[in-house]
């Protein structure tokens, strides 16, 4: 076996490893501090990929552009959700709660894909970008994939910092640790929950865009994103992003050895049956270990 | 309403549906098919759903492997009555395998976990060479429609006689009590785990024989019908959509969401999985109680019925106790013989140690109070002897059996009975049937669901809850919840009664009347009583020692006008005021 194409496949495993962490990050939060599994997470990335493509194919823009016009769109998309969508749940008892935010999300990932795919067409579609390879040796890299590379790591870097230390990742993570605690200590718990949607969503523009510059996306890919996603932060722990980070990029190494090394068709299984696994062994979750 | 009505009318209804394919209409019977299996895999998801109080997301995977299980043997031209054995018997024999894993989970991530089946069988199934990967499964072509109908409506008969089965059964009254709190159920003598694993594969075995039918009658099958999300999610939206946990609330869900997505298929040519996403997050904003819990059927005075709650049909069955004498066997005190003894035994959380190295011996007859600073190790002590927590080291004898390794509901059916300092009753649950829990789940000593019910109101009547008989448990003010709470413990007819806290918050009066009840368990019924509490005076009124915790570990135990005396004890959590009285 040639060296150089392990490492090639590495290579490939880590960025789409990293471009899944950025899609946990978000999801991360939201679940964190609203205590919702957001369904439709991963749908906004297909959506958001598929429309920067969109606009990619019809303006030929840098995809810088379109990234910083995604932001505030699905930033203000989440803010939205959850506060017409979610937040007037809370008032319900817990089974009406649980079930009534698994139907909202459930309901906006079917209308989100199908909506796509009927303005848009359901073929799979991507930024072509075409940047130069640098060879060193038998392993190519092109620079897009690098600058990804690159902006993943420094992207992560710079959120963890503002997580750790602005106001509003403060505010977060107090909600996170202890909701009634947070809010008796004058944090608006209402507020950080929906501003955490927009952070999060606003997250998925800036993955959306890396992907549809990498990979084909379509509308119907969220959902197996979102599972992705969720294994990830039960492996790298609940509001934990370098965790996340390392767990998106182990779980991108894994489907990329699966794939060269068995079956392609059996990657996506890597993730359900990680995520299984762990909740059988961790019940509470990898990084968060049941505290009484 | 008289059970005998309630029959005459499901048998009518079955007999109208059975007269339909006769009218000729081809269109007519496959909508009610359709609607028929509809309803048996909403009804179905609901007894994990609404009874359980488990979101399982997963249902339509049954309903695939039911239908996989039954086209493949119908191919390999097994006779067709063993097709649908072999897809029940191998959906159950699965349900029963996922039920260990996805059980350990609870809330959100057993919601999660369950939907990431779906995509996993449906991968499955696309891999595998024996399912036909994309191309499914292909059937001959046989016109089975009728054949297919009247076995659906058979179906539905069961599901709905199933339904009512478990309304008023202990099976079914085990799965509305971890619905609302599993620590609690365990320690009523409820063996959970094999009452969620029963309840899984019960609803499994009628999803996949649901799916048997919908493939014998399509004829052909493929892992996106059979475990796409958009077709997964509907009868659960029909569930709730209905109001999940309610009698009526699955068949409303059924006819009102099969007949919208008939007009939807009839008159919108796109976005129909957008509309019915729609759909579904209308119904989880604006209610995810379902449409018969919404004030205009509630009520309306003709179909306000059908949004009745569970413990409205439980309050037209109650009567009020004709004494209230505690039905326990009467016996003497028994002093002397050892009845728990806790040796060495320590429990840690962490690097925190709650319970250091602890041992004391508690005999036949005593009542015992047990004191000491919040955080000294008092409830977690007791959590120790419940088996709420297995403790790190050192054993717990209960009358000369050593606890370790002992399940909650084994402590329980042993005679170690226990009140929660923060009340922990079966919220959705009247005051009658939360005592009757212990009563009808006591092993081999089991009485009847009716007798449970019956004796229930005894224990009632002596804690002073006649009033309150029919009411729900989240009705009660705090009171009464702890009164609750200790005829819930008096009715796993406890040896050793271990009372947190229950007179703290009441009157003076009330602390009077419990106190006499606290002597009057002993006295007459034998009861041993640890009691832990923080009111000196109520417990100088009745214990025959006290042992005094601190940090984990004992610091004093002997008569309480010895003990108040001790140096240890004033210092560390008496304080002076204490020095002062003493």
């Amino acid at each position: 076996m040639d060296a150089s194409i392990i490492i090639q496949i590495a290579l490939g495993g880590i960025l789409i490893g990293g471009l899944y962490a950025l899609v946990a990050f978000g999801l991360s939060l939201i679940y964190g501090v609203a205590r919702i599994l957001n369904f439709a997470h991963g749908t906004l990335l297909a959506v958001g990929g598929v429309a920067a493509s969109g606009i990619f194919a019809a303006t030929a823009w840098n995809p810088l552009f379109i990234m910083l016009l995604l932001i505030p769109v699905l930033g203000i998309f989440g803010y939205l959700f959850y506060d017409h969508l979610l937040q007037p749940l809370t008032k319900r008892n817990h089974f009406e709660y649980t079930v009534g935010s698994v139907l909202v999300t459930v309901g906006a990932l079917l209308i989100l894909s199908d909506v796509a795919a009927w303005i848009a067409g359901p073929a799979p579609r991507n930024i072509p970008l075409r940047f130069e390879a640098i060879e060193f040796g038998d392993v190519i890299v092109s620079t897009t994939q690098a600058w990804i590379l690159g902006g993943i790591i420094v992207f992560t870097v710079a959120l963890h910092l503002y997580i750790k230390k602005s106001w509003f990742g403060r505010a977060m993570r107090a909600v996170t640790q202890d909701h009634t605690g947070a809010t008796i200590c004058g944090v608006k718990a209402d507020k950080v929950h929906a501003l955490t949607f927009a952070f999060g969503s606003g997250i998925v523009a800036i993955a959306a865009v890396l992907y549809a510059m990498l990979f084909p996306v379509d509308p119907y890919i969220g959902f197996a994103l979102t599972v992705k996603a969720f294994t990830i932060i039960i492996l790298g722990g609940i509001g934990n992003l370098v965790g996340a980070l390392i767990a998106g990029i182990f779980l991108g190494l894994a489907e990329g050895f699966t794939s060269f090394f068995w079956a392609t068709q059996w990657a996506p299984a890597i993730s359900i049956v990680l995520l299984l696994v762990i909740l059988v062994i961790f019940p509470q979750g990898f990084g968060r270990r049941k505290s009484t | 309403m008289s059970n005998y009505r309630y029959w005459l009318g499901g048998a009518f209804v079955l007999a109208v549906l059975a007269f339909i394919p006769s009218t000729g209409s081809a269109y007519t019977t496959t909508l009610l098919f359709t609607m028929l299996i509809s309803y048996a895999l909403a009804q179905s998801w609901d007894w994990v759903g609404g009874e359980a109080g488990y979101i399982n997301l997963a249902h339509f995977a049954f309903y695939g492997i039911g239908a996989y299980g039954f086209c493949l043997s119908l191919l390999a031209g097994v006779p067709i009555i063993l097709c649908f054995v072999i897809a029940v018997v191998a959906t159950s024999i699965i349900a029963f395998i996922v039920s260990f894993p996805l059980f350990r989970l609870r809330g959100d991530y057993f919601a999660f976990a369950t939907l990431a089946l779906l995509p996993l069988t449906e991968l499955l199934a696309f891999n595998f060479h024996f399912t036909g990967g994309a191309d499914g499964v292909v059937l001959p072509p046989k016109y089975v429609l009728f054949e297919a109908y009247y076995i659906a409506i058979g179906l539905v008969g069961l599901t709905a006689i199933t339904t009512v089965w478990l309304i008023r059964t202990r099976f079914g009254y085990a799965l509305k009590a971890l619905r609302n709190d599993e620590e609690a159920a365990e320690i009523c003598g409820i063996r959970i785990f094999p009452a969620k694993s029963k309840v899984l594969i019960l609803s499994a075995a009628f999803a996949s024989i649901a799916g048997a039918l919908q493939g014998w009658q399509l004829s052909y099958i493929d892992p996106t019908t059979v475990f796409g999300l958009d077709v997964a999610l509907i009868p659960i939206a029909m569930a709730l959509l209905g109001g999940s946990g309610l009698l009526w609330g699955a068949v409303v869900g059924v006819i009102i969401l099969s007949l919208f997505n008939q007009l939807l298929i009839v008159s919108l040519p796109i976005l129909q999985t957008a509309i019915f996403g729609l759909l579904l997050l209308l119904i989880g904003r604006y209610m995810p109680g379902g449409l018969l819990r919404s004030a205009v059927v509630r009520n309306n005075k003709w179909i306000g019925f059908l949004g009745r709650e569970h413990d409205q049909f439980v309050r037209a069955t109650v009567s009020a106790p004709t004494t209230d004498n505690l039905p326990l066997p009467k016996q003497p005190v028994a002093t002397g013989e050892p009845v728990l003894e806790c040796r060495n035994v320590t429990m840690a959380f962490g690097g925190n140690v709650a319970v250091d190295d602890i041992s004391l011996t508690i005999n036949a007859g005593e009542i015992v109070g047990l004191v000491g600073t919040n955080g000294s190790g008092k409830t977690t002590l007791f959590n120790c002897i419940s088996k709420v927590f297995e403790q790190k080291s050192g054993e717990i004898i209960f009358v000369g059996q050593d606890l370790a390794g002992a399940r909650r509901d084994d402590a329980s059916k042993l005679g170690i009975g226990r009140t929660y300092q923060i009340p922990r009753p079966f919220s959705d649950l009247t005051v009658v049937e939360n005592i009757a829990m212990p009563l009808m789940n006591r092993g081999d000593e089991s009485a009847s669901l009716a007798d449970s019910l019956g004796l229930a109101t005894q224990f009632a009547a002596y804690v002073g809850l006649t009033e309150h008989l029919a009411a729900r448990a989240d009705s009660l003010n705090l009171q009464q919840k702890k009164a609750l709470e200790l005829a819930r413990a008096l009715a796993c007819r406890p040896k050793l009664l271990l009372v947190d806290e229950v007179a703290s918050g009441l009157t003076p009066m009330e602390v009077r009347t419990f106190v006499n009840h606290i002597r009057e368990l002993r006295d007459e019924y034998g009861i041993t009583i640890i009691w832990v509490e923080h009111i000196f005076s109520a417990l100088a009124q009745v214990v025959d020692r006290v042992i005094v915790l601190e940090q984990g570990s004992i610091i004093a135990d002997g008569p309480l006008a010895d003990v108040v005396k001790d140096e240890r004890v004033l210092s560390t959590y008496l304080g002076s005021a204490a020095t002062e009285d003493a």
